[in-house]
């Protein structure tokens, strides 16, 4: 297990360099001028050769490289240009919004996705289901973008119950939230149902309803435990992808998080803060994903068991690799 | 059959003009047309026949455990004088309790993530067992199907158990409910033929004991032979021979219960240890 982690943690800090490695590259063969986009309207050579030196853009990219990396191992990520300000408080400064618009989306789809979900498996094939199998279609492919103005102009330009931009209230934080919860909901519940529905023709399931075990038993304890791994890797990984901002949301709803912050430093190429934002988002995806590779061995004991005990037969469900996606 | 056990008149199980036919998306199935059979106290009685003929979908039909969506039955099926088919709860009462089922494979008939002793000890407090003394219950199942050093064997995993291993198991979890009846459908057919006489000599032994009556269902001949005290031989359906096992096995009259008797391998002892006879 010690190793089985170690090996974990020494996978996810190359993950994590490489990612930065490859944005740091990138970002300098990509076109357009930082020095440009601070010099103001019209700036002279001299101009934009003085504010290139200052942001030490005029060294080769071997150079910016290493000074970087310097930096990197005393956890200096560089001064964002924009803000004049070290870019990794910048990025932690607009973390916290982050993370609790991902905290309560992702509890809101948990708490609605596995019951609807379950719902729907057993009520297969009946008109009710069929309305609801309708709905969570509707929800998959409606953009974010689109289910967020609709909210917006309902429940605070129609109907102001609920303030329109900011965080400036718990109120502020239902309608992005929900505006997530949609499309998640209904992606989940629709994997709910199809591991449900699986799991509830499992031989296993039959054999145990021959021996008296009641329906509610069968879904929740016998179902449900063996739909755990892949619901919840789908919820961690979509956690995951969360961390890494909701762009879409952030900016309609005016989010003060990372996700409105690296639309901004893309904007006027703040080149530290790009890579301080891709640094820490990518640091806490790999981690959420850590934890979930940490989880399968608690929630299946066909992994759990497989180092000590040498069996001949494979486990049926093998944990699946970095579902990084 | 090979224990000499008083028969008590009244059948156990008494199936009458069962009809099942299974309706799918695009046709339907009369799986099962129109038998009828009986089985008392301490009987074996056994259906046999090809694969599809429909002995699976009788068994799962005695025990209504065929989808509703996907089963339409008829005629009846009566436990302990109740009619399943008229008295629509009485199935989800019984099962567990009067009637229980050995499953094929044992491979996948138990959940994967629950150990051997969550699920064996659940079987023994729906059979109306106090929490406290379940363990004590489970363990008490588990030396009865003669599993060697019960208390561990209740902290594993089904992935860490042999076929022939998790098929006494299963047994042990479908006594757990003291039933009068068990419908066991092909038990040996997933297991290494190793083990197989060693899973059916259990089952005559509980039995012997207990007087349980047991519904088999194998397409084996010599597993029929072994266990059988009436066979019933399908196909298609129906019933095409019915009788003493000795009579259907050593006179059969119809051409189709002479071909399966051609074509099985069959079991020599019920020695766990002896190697299967190989057919002529
Ligand atoms: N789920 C099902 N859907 C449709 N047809 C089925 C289903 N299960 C079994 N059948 C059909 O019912 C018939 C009897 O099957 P079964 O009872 O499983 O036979 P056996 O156990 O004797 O091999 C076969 O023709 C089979 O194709
Ligand atoms: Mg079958």
């Amino acid at each position: 297990m010690a190793t089985y982690i170690a090996k974990r943690v020494g996978q996810s800090v190359l993950t994590l360099f490489l990612t930065i490695t490859t944005v740091f590259v990138l970002l300098r063969l990509a076109p357009g001028d930082p020095a440009a986009a601070y010099a103001g309207p019209n700036p002279t050579t001299e101009d934009l050769e003085r504010i290139r030196a200052q942001f030490g853009l005029d060294d080769s990219i071997l150079v910016q490289y290493g000074t970087f990396l310097k930096g990197l191992v005393t956890g200096d990520l560089g001064t964002s240009f924009s803000f004049q300000a070290p870019a990794l408080d910048v990025v932690l400064e607009r973390l916290p919004y982050t993370i609790t618009l991902a905290v309560s989306a992702i509890v809101v789809t948990a708490l609605v996705a596995i019951p609807l979900g379950v719902w729907m498996a057993r009520r297969a094939d009946t008109a009710k289901e069929f309305g609801a199998n309708l709905l969570t279609i509707t929800g998959q492919s409606m953009p974010d973008f689109w289910s967020g103005i609709m909210l917006l102009t309902v429940f605070a330009v129609v109907v102001p119950v609920f303030p329109a931009s900011g965080f400036t209230s718990w109120g502020g934080l239902v309608l992005p939230t929900l505006t997530i919860a949609i499309l998640q909901i209904a992606l989940i519940s629709r994997m709910v149902r199809r591991e449900m529905s699986t799991n509830m023709a499992a031989p296993y399931l039959t054999v145990a309803r021959s021996r008296g075990v009641g329906e509610r038993a069968l879904t929740w304890r016998y179902a449900m435990t063996n739909s755990a791994i892949p619901v919840l890797t789908a919820l961690g990984t979509r956690f995951a992808a969360m961390l890494n901002g909701v762009v879409v949301v952030e900016v309609v709803f005016a989010w003060p998080g990372v996700g409105s912050l690296v639309v901004r430093a893309l904007e006027t190429r703040d080149y530290p803060l790009i890579q301080a934002t891709v640094l820490v988002t990518a640091a806490l995806t790999v981690l959420v994903q850590l934890l979930i590779d940490l989880a399968y061995p608690l929630l299946d004991p066909r992994v759990r068991l497989a180092k000590t005990a040498k069996q001949k037969t494979a486990p049926a469900v093998a944990a699946p690799e970095g579902a990084l996606a | 059959m090979v224990f000499p056990i008083p028969h008590d008149s009244t059948p156990i199980l008494e199936v009458t003009d069962l009809q099942v036919e299974l309706v799918t998306a695009d046709r339907v199935v009369r799986a099962v047309d129109g038998v009828s059979f009986r089985i008392s106290r301490g009987e074996t009685v056994t259906i046999i026949g090809e694969s599809g003929s429909g002995k699976s979908t009788t068994a799962m039909g005695v025990l209504q455990l065929l989808p509703h969506d996907l089963a339409v039955l008829s005629g009846s099926v009566k436990v302990g004088g109740v009619d399943l088919l008229v008295d629509t709860d009485a199935a989800r009462r019984i099962r567990g309790r009067m009637v229980s089922l050995i499953p094929q494979d044992p491979m996948t008939a138990l959940s994967p993530v629950h150990s051997v002793g969550k699920q064996l000890t659940g079987a023994v407090r729906l059979a109306g067992h106090p929490r406290g003394k379940a363990r004590a219950r489970a363990v008490e199942l588990l030396e009865a199907v003669r599993i060697p050093r019960p208390e561990e064997q209740l902290d594993k995993y089904p992935h860490q158990l042999s076929g022939g291993m998790l098929q006494r198991v299963l047994i042990a979890i479908a006594l757990a409910g003291h039933p009068v009846l068990l419908v066991a459908d092909e038990p040996t057919s997933a297991l290494d033929v190793t083990v197989q006489a060693g899973i059916l000599d259990l089952l005559l032994e509980l039995q012997e004991r207990t007087g349980i009556g047991i519904l088999m269902i194998t397409h084996d001949l010599g597993v029929a032979r072994l266990v059988s005290d009436r066979i019933h031989v399908m196909k298609d359906g129906r019933f095409v021979e019915s009788g003493d096992a000795e009579q259907v096995v050593e006179h059969p009259r119809e051409e189709y219960t002479q071909r399966l008797l051609a074509a099985v391998p069959q079991l020599g002892t019920f020695d766990e240890d002896t190697p299967v006879e190989v057919p002529a």
